[in-house]
């Protein structure tokens, strides 16, 4: 599914001097594994969630994705494998203002060019349980609520991959426990989930953990998915 | 399809936005509007003086040859006229000129007395022969025209104009009754019917026709023209009749250039043409003003919309994460301005006519809907949108959708 290989990622500040915020990363993901990223702030996460969402390049190392080496695609090839083989969750929601909570599921169609499929809208509504509320205002829900439409939105395109950056960093425990029962459920439906946290509660829900520290991968192992029953114990040192 | 999608997103967006859509389409409209409004007064004006000048002349499918070059030419007086338009010119034309279909001719005088009893006006006379007044679009109110009898027997008939009428003939029938032209008796033979006012604005029913040959042996005892008029075969094209007339005349006249013409061939639709487009000064100063004004809606539209990149940068980031090509985001912007730009001519364009319409009214114009305007107002402010919102677009399309992301 996702093949990273000696993946380096060099900033350059204002000033010019490099900050190197991804070392020689390397790892693999299969279909339909649950993964969390943790580390600490600055460790390179979100670094790393930019390229494996095809918003960013790696300076060097090569992304396969599907089999396919993305690491050298033009902004438009990018954008296209966005709109349909990824799905994206952030910390702060960012729905569209000002629109309804159909039109930001809505949204991500537009983009492939084709027709919008109304059905289809208003099931993945129903599916985050917000079917009673899709012409409600984004400043009408609640931060749960908020969150569950970006997700709705997230699998517009069907993608074959969903990442989510810290997608309970603005909510309520109870609020953040719900969202990630759902992404457990989705990922149980066979989607393959890979989310960056700081929180070790959210991340106890993935199976498989990856621990981030000063752009390198300290620890990858499997762990007991919150709700999951199929996990083993085995532990993969890097 | 997905320029229709983003196409309607734009509409969306613009209608979530609507006091800074107001004022980016504010500029635009108007602009617009004052050149749509200038626009229809100015071409008003110009087919009310077209107007005028058919009313005068009567019809635009003739020539006319006066006396004199054209640098000389003016209105014809007993006193200023060159005598070298001969009776005879005029039946050489007729004989001889394969293009003309019939030839009128004329002998004028202007603000001559014209008594009956105690009372006077002025009025112009005109000597003319039996086809001119059919030739000019004149026509009978009561009693009958210059026939081919009155001009052969040199008769002392007049028709007269509905100013003459009602200057003499307050409460009276004046058929048949004498009228004194300088002096001369004339019987009274018709009446016309009212032309209205000419180009200049002066009434053109203060006239009074006589046949040409009673004017040139017992009236102004002239044997010349002041007006030869020639209905041409094929009016749309004048300029081949008009070139074979003044060969012809300038054969007789033993004219070799360089040597000046002795007369002038002119078409009256040309002269009306030429007159109705003559835009007046302050009328290209207030479409410069127009125009700029519409360009500066153009720079406003682009200022509110470079503002609307830098807020909606967030927009822009989720748009570009979810699948957006710059492309897409560029095309979501320029069609965002052309739209309102385009609302805002529509606006201007129904604000420009409606103050076109109160404008020509308040000038007594007819109200005119200049379709060629309208359209290319709303085409202007179509491109206009596309020119001034590529700077915005292009800032729009340039965005990191990361660095948008993380604000
Ligand atoms: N556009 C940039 N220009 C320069 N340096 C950057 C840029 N983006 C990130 N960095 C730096 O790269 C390093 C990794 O940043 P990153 O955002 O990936 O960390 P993170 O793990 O997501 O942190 P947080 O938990 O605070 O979100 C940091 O030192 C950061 O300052
Ligand atoms: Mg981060």
């Amino acid at each position: 599914m996702i093949e990273v290989k000696n993946i380096e990622k060099t900033y350059r500040r204002g000033d010019g001097t490099p900050v190197a915020a991804l070392k020689d990363v390397s790892f693999k993901i299969e279909q339909g594994e649950f993964v969390t990223i943790r580390g600490a702030s600055g460790s390179g996460k979100s670094s790393l969630l930019n390229i494996l969402g095809c918003l960013d390049t790696p300076t060097s190392g090569s992304y396969l994705l599907e089999g396919e080496d993305v690491s050298h695609y033009t902004d438009t090839q990018r954008s296209h494998l966005r709109s349909r083989r990824i799905g994206f969750v952030f910390q702060s929601f960012n729905l569209l203002p000002r629109t309804t909570a159909r039109e930001n599921v809505e949204l991500p169609a537009l983009y492939t060019g084709r027709p919008v499929d109304r059905d289809k809208v208003l099931f993945l509504l129903d599916r985050v349980g917000l079917g009673a509320r899709s012409q409600h205002f984004t400043t009408e829900l609640s931060g749960g609520e908020q969150q569950r439409v970006a997700i709705a939105r997230a699998l517009m395109n069907d993608p074959s991959l969903l990442l989510a950056d810290e997608p309970t960093g603005n909510l309520d425990s109870t609020a953040g426990q719900s969202i990630m029962e759902l992404l457990t459920e989705l990922h149980k439906e066979g989607l393959t989930i890979v989310l960056v946290t700081h929180d070790e509660e959210t991340a106890s829900y993935a199976e498989r953990l990856l621990f981030i520290r000063d752009g390198v991968i300290a620890t990858d192992r499997s762990q007991p998915g919150k709700t999951s029953t199929t996990s083993n114990h085995s532990e993969r040192q890097s | 399809m997905k320029v229709f999608l983003i196409f309607l997103m734009a509409l969306r967006s613009l209608a979530r936005n609507p006091l800074r859509s107001f004022f980016m389409m504010l500029g635009v409209t108007i602009g617009i509007a004052s050149l749509t409004a200038l626009a229809s007064v100015g071409e008003a004006t110009k087919q009310e003086t077209m107007q005028r000048f058919k009313r005068m002349v009567g019809n635009y499918n003739i020539v006319n040859i006066v006396p004199g070059a054209a640098r000389t030419r003016g209105m014809p007086s007993l006193t200023t006229v060159e005598p070298s338009l001969t009776f005879e010119d005029a039946k050489a034309l007729a004989r001889d000129a394969s293009s003309v279909a019939q030839v009128a001719e004329a002998q004028n005088a202007f603000d001559i007395d014209v008594k009956y009893r105690n009372k006077t006006t002025a009025a112009a006379i005109y000597g003319i022969s039996s086809n001119w007044l059919e030739m000019h679009s004149y026509f009978i109110e009561t009693g009958d025209v210059i026939l081919d009898d009155d001009v052969n027997s040199l008769a002392r008939i007049a028709v007269i104009g509905p100013d003459v009428q009602a200057a003499l003939f307050a409460n009276e029938d004046p058929i048949g009754k004498q009228l004194r032209i300088a002096n001369v008796p004339f019987q009274i033979k018709g009446v016309l019917v009212s032309r209205g006012a000419g180009p200049g604005g002066s009434s053109m029913d203060s006239i009074v026709f006589i046949p040409v040959t009673t004017a040139s042996k017992r009236l102004f005892n002239r044997n010349y023209l002041t007006t030869i008029t020639l209905q041409l075969k094929d009016p749309d094209n004048p300029q081949t009749g008009i070139k074979e007339i003044s060969s012809i005349l300038r054969g007789r006249h033993k004219i070799v250039p360089p040597i000046e013409d002795d007369f002038t061939v002119s078409s009256p639709r040309a002269t009306a043409e030429q007159v109705s487009d003559v835009r007046s000064t302050l009328g290209t100063i207030l479409f410069g003003v127009a125009a700029i004004a519409t360009i500066i809606g153009g720079a406003v539209i682009m200022s509110l919309m470079l503002i609307a990149v830098s807020e909606r940068r967030g927009e822009i980031g989720i748009r570009r994460a979810l699948g957006a090509t710059r492309s897409d985001v560029m095309m979501q912007f320029l069609i965002e301005a052309a739209t309102i730009s385009f609302i805002g001519g529509l606006a201007g364009v129904a604000l420009g006519i409606g103050g076109g319409a109160i404008a020509a009214s308040q000038q007594q114009l007819p109200p005119v809907v200049m379709w060629s305007a309208i359209l290319g107002a709303m085409l202007l402010s179509v491109v206009l949108g596309l020119v001034f919102g590529l700077q915005p677009a292009w800032k729009a399309a340039k965005i990191d959708p990361i660095e948008a992301l993380r604000s």
